[in-house]
């Protein structure tokens, strides 16, 4: 098998420079599948996020989206150009939900590359990135850091 | 209403603020051996397009033994193991720092959950809720802790109940 065939040829350890910022290309609508099945999947129990007649009297008035869910999803609609080509995911941090995410909303991926710096393999090197998540109105329903250890072009390229 | 509905007992779930000592431990339920299907639903879902989570020669050709578990799964499955004692009682989720991700983990692996109270305070907006702080781990059927992060959400009070 061919590995660098399999892979994008734009999203290496040296394609990332401090201060690009990128629109990632997909947006994902969320419904029951990912909310809900994802929640139930994980096994995280409050109803909050699956049982809509119960929300019904709360003041959302419906099924709130699990936190996770969102996080996953922006993450996921950011994988193919910053983690296409990784070898592992290392770290996040100053997660925040600015605001509530619903079934039939939209998301969309932002993701900012804040830093870049060698790792302790030198066949790869590690990317610090912002990422955010915005809804259908461009109201931001995530932020968070991420750093994420991806493959050196010089050494992976060929293989 | 029907006759057993008058003579039923609420079983209710989950804790409240006051419930949150500072340094409180928590052992949480169930664990959550994780399949090829939780991994491979998880990860096309969330169209997170890395090739070690969905294709098993390409991950073995990166010396892992199979697939790798798409750590976002990892983390989603370890902090729902949590949410019954820490967070089933209600109030929002705010964010999360210092996650951090200790070992890969592979389909069989078996995932535990604990946490302990690290900060909590009094909302100054609300004086029905609080403000939480866990530190929470994630380990496999091995005793290596695979994750670990800080979690912050809002949470009743039991005088607001």
């Amino acid at each position: 098998m061919r590995l660098a065939t399999l892979t994008g040829k734009d999203n290496y350890f040296e394609d990332f420079v401090p201060g690009a910022m990128m629109r990632h290309a997909r947006g994902k609508t969320v419904e029951a599948i990912e909310n809900v099945i994802l929640t139930n999947l994980v096994m995280n129990t409050a109803q909050a996020h699956f049982n809509e007649h119960a929300m019904k009297n709360n003041r959302c008035g419906r099924r709130l989206t699990f936190g996770g869910v969102t996080l996953a999803l922006i993450i996921g609609l950011a994988a193919q150009d910053t983690a296409e080509n990784a070898l592992a995911e290392l770290a996040l941090d100053k997660i925040r939900f600015s605001h509530p995410v619903f079934h039939g909303d939209t998301l969309y991926a932002f993701t900012e590359v804040l830093a870049v710096g060698p790792s302790d393999r030198e066949d790869a090197g590690i990317v610090h990135f912002r990422h955010w998540g915005v809804n259908q109105d461009e109201k931001i329903v995530f932020e968070g850091e991420r750093r994420v250890l991806i493959k050196r072009r010089s050494h992976w390229a060929d293989r | 209403m029907p006759e057993f509905v008058s003579r039923a007992v609420l079983k209710p779930k989950g804790n409240r603020y006051e419930d949150f000592e500072i340094g409180r431990r928590f052992d949480h339920h169930w664990g959550r051996t994780i399949n090829h299907g939780d991994n491979s639903f998880f990860t096309t879902v969330t169209l997170h397009f890395n090739p070690l989570y969905t294709n098993a020669e390409f991950a073995r050709a990166h010396g892992h033994p199979d697939v790798v578990v798409n750590p976002m799964l990892v983390f989603t499955t370890v902090f729902g193991l949590t949410v019954e004692d820490l967070s089933e009682g209600g109030g929002a989720f705010l964010g999360v720092e210092e996650l951090r991700f200790d070992a890969p983990v592979y389909p069989g692996d078996t995932l535990t959950a604990r946490s302990t109270v690290a900060e909590r305070r009094e909302s100054s907006s609300n004086k029905n809720m609080g403000i939480v702080t866990w530190h929470t781990e994630g380990f496999n059927q091995n005793g290596e802790r695979v994750i670990e992060f800080k979690r912050t959400n809002l949470v009743n009070k039991r005088s607001a109940a």
